[in-house]
């Protein structure tokens, strides 16, 4: 590889043959796709057959750091973890930070694909150039936690692991996988394909070099970046609280979901929010490698029956576990939080699932039979913990709820399925897009299922008008800063989803790029050019992201996907917001829809990118590869 | 004797001081070459390991070719040509603060330059003055602060 920053080395494990090789990184897939989140898109794209079964050896699960993972760009620690999701059918991935990556990368690899299915449970060591599968027979069936402090045994000390917790194992559709035991990839369920394929950890010691491509003018850089990121006036509070504030201010927009999405404001909302973290349960702020910002909490409650400590909890968490689930006592969210991590299982989809089955046991929909005697109304923190074991271990009604709350209410029937809050088969996040638009399309759009963070249009969340500006031009000033407007919000997230695809391409975080809006395309050029030599101005960086964005596109249309799916759920579009700031408010789908597709160049009835738009991305080979198995057709011309 | 010290309950394990040293002294960014490290233990530790300049140095009266000095400064320094890499100094440093970093013969330890200091975004690096001794204390009073925080409520590591 001639380009410095990466580590120039893709590694193939082949599991069901017990075969490891380290592959040469492409240089044209660098120049074309950065890395991440843009090369799983590509390689994936042509290794896994559509119609694999997620769960099954024939899918295919990547691992990827970017070029400036491990770097001192700001909050450069991240990964992408991508395969077929088994909780969508579709594109899966998840991103995590921690200090994982940087050290795969110190190892030697930008990367790593596993194929099959090994014959036994395994996990895979690797140092420096030392690859081994190993057997898992101490660690099957523990938890996080457990697992690594058995690898940090084993291994020592400074090794740093991710790996499945028992709901990983068990094929619990939305298992997580943990990283640096607190940090989670955790959505569409990347955590029981590594299950499925018997991997249950990948533990690192990597002791090369990262190099740049210009050492000369290197530091200058840096410390130019680091100046802004720190003297951003965002930096403070994201030290004081994290991402746990978010409870207040989305309250205050009326965005904070209730009881099961029903609106978007919670009366206790002082209860669990920023505020008695910091005051009561706060014990430091962590920070993942290279990050700045810090917003990692560690955290302890010190009584029974909850007592616990170590990372967390991020708003999405605490909005999850807490107003979602209509529950207001934080020690049980803390707890939950903690189960989760080490039982391995994505909060947002467990605690939606979990409000899913409270709105219809308190409907009557559900029986308290079915739910093992469990008197499962909103608030009922006993309840809720309880069902996070049956979930992991798959027990009783666990079983059921493992499934996640799309194929649960297909299972029960019975008019459930009006209650589940999903897009695609995943369930939204910790966001009531009634209360701001541009989130309700990109929850509608996203890849991965229901996904704030694809697009992540936030910056009309609270009103960065200034950068809205400088990134978008004024002409679309007043209406694409307010929130409650769905004007130009199809034009905005088309752009913000082009930018977070090469942010996640790169290995940076989305703290810092895009909320607070420090860092742009002219960043991250700069940031390409003197880490790795790469000469990509901001209009390719615009290009490649459009170019990944269509690739994940053209992955789902291969599978069905076309514009009806692009939908939400009709408490979100039909039944206006019963109480708060947004009062009164529905999202206007389809005009935003129409709007997106059209400065997207696909086709608005049906959602797909035109062959010729693919073309122009330089992606002929996919429109190819489309055109001959029926999904799109050439246009008249 | 003058040394590099960070309040591990601070401290947030970021490493940008590890990256920044290895990048002014070998042109590289890695940890694993770097003068200053972060040792991150449950719960909530993270502990910045820089040498601490002892004044009755181990490193020094173990080295049986004379390379390792302490300058009127203070800093104990290696002399390269004089080294021959043998180790013997790794060995007596109880802190393995000093070290042969993966594919370099010759050991590396902090000579408090201070550039770590500066691009500190916690601002928590600092030099710091005194004998092994009275670190020991200050460890050992962090420890116990955090033992007072947490333990005292109720807490016990499982």
């Amino acid at each position: 590889m001639e380009y410095k920053g990466y580590a120039g080395k893709i590694l193939w494990i082949d599991l069901t043959r017990e075969k490891i090789e380290a592959k040469p990184f492409p240089e044209d897939l660098a120049e074309r796709y950065l890395g991440g989140a843009g090369i799983c898109s590509r390689m994936l794209y042509d290794l896994i057959d559509p119609r694999v079964d997620p769960l099954s050896p024939e899918n295919v699960l990547m691992f990827a750091t970017g070029p400036l993972t491990g770097t001192l760009f700001p909050q450069a620690c991240r990964y992408i973890v991508a395969a077929k999701s088994p909780l969508t059918g579709i594109w899966g991935e998840a991103h995590a930070g921690g200090h994982w990556a940087p050290e795969l990368k110190l190892a030697g690899y930008d990367a790593i694909i596993f194929l099959g299915r090994a014959s036994k449970p395994v996990y895979l060591w690797i140092e420096d150039d030392l690859v081994k599968l190993k057997s898992a027979e101490r660690i099957w069936g523990r938890t996080v936690l457990e697992t690594d402090e058995i690898l940090k045994e084993e291994h020592g000390e400074d090794i740093k692991v991710a790996c499945i917790g028992p709901a990983g194992e068990n094929l619990v559709r939305y298992a997580a996988i943990m990283n640096d035991r607190y940090r989670a990839a955790a959505r569409s369920g990347m955590g029981a394909v590594m299950g499925s394929k018997n991997l249950k950890a990948i533990a690192i010691r990597g002791s090369k070099d990262i190099e740049v491509a210009d050492p000369e003018a290197y530091m200058e850089h840096v410390k130019e970046w680091h100046e802004k990121m720190l003297s951003n006036p965002f930096t403070p509070s994201r030290v004081k609280y994290g991402t746990t504030n978010l409870i207040e201010l989305m309250q205050e927009i009326g965005r904070l979901p209730a009881y099961n999405l029903r609106q978007g404001v919670f009366e206790e909302y002082y209860k669990i929010g920023g505020e008695v973290i910091y005051r009561k349960y706060l014990v430091k702020p962590v920070a993942d490698f290279a990050c700045l910002q810090r917003c990692g909490r560690y955290t302890a409650v010190y009584n029974e029956p909850y007592r616990c400590m170590g990372g967390g909890p991020e708003y999405e968490t605490l909005c999850s576990l807490g107003s979602r689930c209509g529950i207001s006592n934080i020690e049980a969210i803390l707890y939950g939080n903690w189960l989760c991590n080490n039982l391995g299982l994505d909060t947002v989809s467990a605690g939606a699932t979990i409000s899913w089955a409270m709105e219809c046991y308190e409907l009557g929909l559900i029986s308290k039979d079915e739910l093992d005697a469990l008197d499962l109304r909103f608030g009922n923190h006993e309840a809720m913990i309880e069902l996070l074991h049956k979930i992991a271990y798959r027990k009783g009604v666990g079983d059921l709820l493992a499934e996640g709350s799309w194929r649960a209410a297909k299972k029960i029937g019975r008019g459930t399925e009006k209650y589940v809050m999903h897009v695609k088969g995943q369930e939204i996040a910790s966001q009531d897009p009634r209360a701001q638009k541009s989130m309700g399309l990109a929850i509608a759009i996203a890849a991965r299922g229901a996904d704030h963070a694809y697009g992540f249009p936030v910056l009309d969340e609270v009103g960065f008008e200034k950068e809205i500006r400088e990134r978008f031009g004024p002409q679309y000033l007043p209406e694409i800063a307010d929130r409650l407007s769905p004007k130009y919000k199809g034009f905005m997230v088309k752009e913000c989803e082009d930018y977070m695809v090469v942010i996640e391409s790169v290995g940076v975080c989305k703290y810092g790029t895009q909320i607070p809006p420090v860092f742009f395309y002219e960043d991250i050029a700069a940031a390409l050019r003197v880490t790795c030599g790469l000469k990509i101005s901001s209009k390719d960086l615009r290009l490649i992201g459009e170019r990944i964005v269509n690739l994940n596109r053209a992955f789902n249309i291969r599978l069905g996907i076309t514009r009806k799916d692009d939908s939400l759920p009709e408490r979100l579009t039909k039944v206006p917001e019963p109480a708060g700031p947004a009062k009164g408010h529905i999202v206007e789908l389809d005009q935003m829809l129409d709007e997106y597709y059209r400065c997207r160049g696909w086709d608005p009835k049906t959602g797909k990118p035109t062959y010729e738009k693919l073309a122009s991305l330089g992606l002929k080979d996919v429109a190819d590869d489309l055109l001959r198995r029926g999904v799109i057709r050439k246009s008249a011309s | 004797m003058p040394y590099i010290y960070a309040d591990p309950l601070r401290c947030t394990g970021c490493e940008v001081c590890a990256l920044v040293c290895s990048f002014r002294y070998f042109k590289v960014l890695n940890p694993k070459k770097a003068r200053i490290r972060v040792v991150r233990k449950e719960p909530a530790i993270d502990l910045v390991i820089a040498c601490r300049n002892c004044d009755d140095a181990p490193c020094i009266n173990s080295c049986p070719r004379g390379a390792i000095k302490k300058t009127s400064k203070g800093i104990i320094v290696i002399d390269e040509k004089k080294c021959d890499g043998c180790g013997k100094c790794v060995e007596a440093c109880p802190l393995d603060a000093l070290y042969i970093p993966p594919g370099e013969k010759t050991p590396i330890k902090c000579i408090v330059c201070g550039a770590c200091i500066e691009m500190c975004p916690v601002n928590c690096l600092k030099i710091a003055y005194g004998s092994e001794e009275a670190l020991a204390k200050r460890v050992d009073y962090a420890r116990r602060i955090m033992e007072k925080i947490l333990m005292s409520r109720g807490y016990k590591a499982s």
